[in-house]
């Protein structure tokens, strides 16, 4: 309290240090537009409706990935399993639908039991990761590492190595269509591409905002309202700010910390389902994807802290989709993709340094 | 009644030896276990295919052991491996490409590796100990830089042309012994087709025995190792007791990223090339090789043996398994819950890390 006194108090005084804070607090919006600039005098269709719609689309599960995360991180945590319980949710959901839809039951029906079944199985590594962590003490990074192992083993034993791959043919449209097409002049349509147009008309069909940016855009809104306006939020931000003063206000730590780890498996396991939509296939999580790693970047780019108490869905937003541009524009401006990890690296080191420069930043 | 308290004492006692030993006692029946059932699994051989296999996993938890004792972690190894993989294999044949001496160019090329890969370590030990940036972050922001790099450098393919000689050390062995003939060591003997030959001890194995019996013996019996513990332990008062905390935490993730070096350098031997990815998998494991061991990932807890007997639960878990037929899925579950059981008897018998000295 004493501290924030004094740090108001400073910039009061101070004009040009306002600036300076505010400038530090957003570096990353500011990073992101002004990287956007320069990709779009050096890549190649870049600055296109497509190309940004193409980046939203593909950033969806590290999207989600990235805001379980804020939510365990902002309590002090680490969610380490969160990339395997998306591969789990993903060949789970797929191996119900494909021997559902063998079965012969109708598209419709077999993707809804796969997806819900799935999703109600995520809830298990969660709930495991919380009460080893608050019923037993184990370290989050411990806990939630054995968990990476278990549901990593367990999506291999489902798949057997392989992707899951006789899906309805329907399935990836899901994931994959938008919601208004144009025909410049001629056409326009929701959810399908208008019918009876083919060869050289596809390429002038405009297409407007995928279906997985509504998708991620209600998820994104819920839990932003969540972290910010509810009571939920606020014992959040407590925890992590201080244990032992949120257990003295009568939080019930324990249960809110099983939920955060629920709440983190179970949208990694929503991003598991969506990635089938997406792909149209139920794949196993690689050793070397780093979803879990790319998902606690995103955070930390946002302006949290690995010590808990700060950080929020917006600034994780930000960090995923600074991420997305950083690869995409690279891969269109012809650089060898593998510099997008160097960039990672370095965009991270700032994020930190830039947070510890201002530590009266929140 | 006084009788009944000190049987009490003596069957409490008697479990907290069992859980203080937990880890090799585990070991040892996961080993009877599988010989029991997988007839191969204790002969000759099979103890060698572990000990052929150990060396990857080996230094990666040694590099961990270190930087764990300490407080902190290092996601990098594992890709510093793999870096470090690309760049010896990268030099070994560009020299024999200058057309000089096979062993002389693998030779040169291993010593200007060892001193490249220390930079990681170095940087890694700069952000943590003087830009206060956490642990987790800068050596995940090193993962990422030594990956690319390692990508670029060999242009998403792997690093090939080396000498044979190179594979030559890397799969040989200590000892050979044709039966009734000779014996002969690291230079593996001409026997007729068909004929015995025996082959003790990989070479694989020799080199981290050796770097294990070292750092075994720094983390126990310097002054380096009792302020490593000092500094985990509680960083003020190694502050207070005149440690030079920053110092010695880079020289800390500079050993880490040797290790990891040395085991990239290991890998180009044993396999003749070398690849990005080298030690993705091996990354985790050595992790978990520590925390299996008993070492606390709050730092100040931890032993170079322990350690050791973490990864060799891990190898007989994995080559067990293996012979056994199943697929190396079950593996990584069987490891996910042998690493959440350790963090479990650790706090369910706290009094297990006062009893360590």
């Amino acid at each position: 309290m004493n501290n924030n006194k004094n740090s108001t108090l400073s910039t009061n005084q101070s004009p040009p240090n306002l600036f300076r804070v505010l400038l530090a607090k957003n570096w990353a919006l500011l990073f992101t537009l002004i990287i956007i600039l320069i990709f779009s005098f050096t890549g190649k269709r870049f600055f296109q409706l497509a190309n940004f719609q193409n980046i939203l689309h593909l950033s969806t599960i590290y999207l989600l990935l990235t805001a379980s995360e804020t939510f365990v991180i902002i309590t002090g945590g680490i969610d380490l399993s969160v990339g395997f319980v998306m591969g789990l949710s993903s060949v789970l959901s797929a191996r119900i639908i494909e021997q559902l839809h063998a079965a012969n039951f109708p598209p419709a029906l077999s993707i809804s039991i796969g997806s819900i079944v799935a999703l109600i199985t995520c809830i298990i590594p969660g709930l495991v990761n919380g009460v080893l962590i608050t019923k037993y003490k184990v370290p989050p990074f411990i806990a939630t590492l054995g968990m990476m192992g278990i549901a990593n083993g367990m999506a291999l034993i489902i798949s057997e190595g392989f992707p899951v791959a006789y899906l309805p043919r329907c399935l990836p449209n899901i994931g994959n269509s938008y919601l208004i097409y144009i025909l410049p002049g001629k056409a326009i349509s929701f959810f399908s591409k208008p019918k009876g147009i083919a060869g050289e008309e596809i390429k002038e069909l405009i297409r407007i905002i995928p279906n997985s940016l509504i998708f991620i855009s209600i998820i994104i809104f819920i839990l932003w309202h969540i972290l910010k306006n509810t009571k939920f939020g606020q014992h959040t931000y407590a925890i992590g700010g201080s244990m032992d003063a949120a257990v003295r206000a009568g939080i019930n730590t324990n249960k809110h910390l099983i939920i955060i780890y629920v709440l983190s498996s179970f949208l990694a396991g929503l991003a598991g389902v969506f990635y089938v939509f997406q792909t149209g296939i139920g794949i196993y999580t690689s050793f070397g994807a780093m979803y879990e790693l790319l998902a606690i970047a995103g955070v930390v780019i946002g302006g949290a802290s690995l010590m808990g108490g700060k950080g929020g869905i917006i600034g994780s937003v930000i960090g995923v989709l600074l991420l997305g541009v950083i690869e995409n524009g690279l891969h269109l401006s012809g650089v060898d993709p593998f510099f997008r990890y160097i960039a990672v690296g370095l965009i991270l080191i700032v994020a930190v340094i830039i947070d510890q420069s201002f530590p009266d930043l929140l | 009644m006084r009788n009944m308290v000190t049987q009490r004492n003596g069957i409490h006692r008697f479990f907290l030896q069992l859980g203080n030993k937990w880890a090799i006692i585990f070991l040892i029946l996961g080993a009877i276990l599988f010989s029991i059932i997988s007839p191969g699994f204790l002969s000759f051989n099979g103890i060698q295919v572990i000990l052929i296999n150990s060396p990857f996993i080996l230094f990666l938890s040694l590099a961990e052991t270190f930087v764990i004792i300490t407080g902190g972690i290092d996601l990098s190894v594992g890709f510093v491996m793999g870096f470090a993989s690309v760049v010896s294999a990268k030099l070994i044949a560009l020299f024999v490409g200058m057309g000089m001496n096979d062993l002389f160019s693998i030779i040169v090329g291993i010593v200007i590796t060892l001193v490249i890969g220390i930079i990681p370590g170095f940087v890694n030990g700069v952000l943590v100990a003087r830009l206060k940036v956490p642990p987790f972050i800068a050596t995940f922001s090193m993962l990422g830089i030594t990956y690319g790099i390692s990508e670029l450098l060999i242009k998403g393919v792997v690093a090939k042309n080396l000498p044979v000689l190179a594979g030559e050390i890397g799969n040989g062995s200590l000892i050979y012994i044709v039966p009734g003939k000779t014996v002969s060591f690291f230079i593996k003997p001409l026997i007729q087709r068909g004929g015995q030959l025996i082959e003790i001890l990989p070479t694989v194995f020799v080199i981290p025995f050796i770097f294990i019996l070292i750092s075994a013996f720094i983390l126990k019996r310097t002054k380096f190792g009792q302020h490593t513990y000092a500094i985990g332990g509680n960083v003020d008062a190694a502050i207070r007791a005149g440690i030079d905390v920053k110092n010695h935490l880079i020289k800390i993730y500079m050993l880490s990223s040797f290790f990891a070096t040395v085991a990239g350098i290991m890998y180009v031997l044993r396999y003749i090339t070398g690849k990005a990815d080298a030690g993705t998998g091996f990354l985790l494991d050595g992790i978990v090789a520590v925390v299996i061991g008993g070492a606390s990932l709050y730092g100040g807890i931890g032993s170079v043996w322990k350690t050791i007997i973490g990864c060799f639960i891990i190898l007989v878990l994995e080559n067990g398994l293996r012979m056994l037929g199943f697929p190396t899925f079950y593996k990584y579950i069987l490891v996910g819950i042998v690493l959440i059981f350790a963090v479990l008897v650790d706090k369910l018998f706290p009094e297990l890390i006062h009893k360590e000295e």
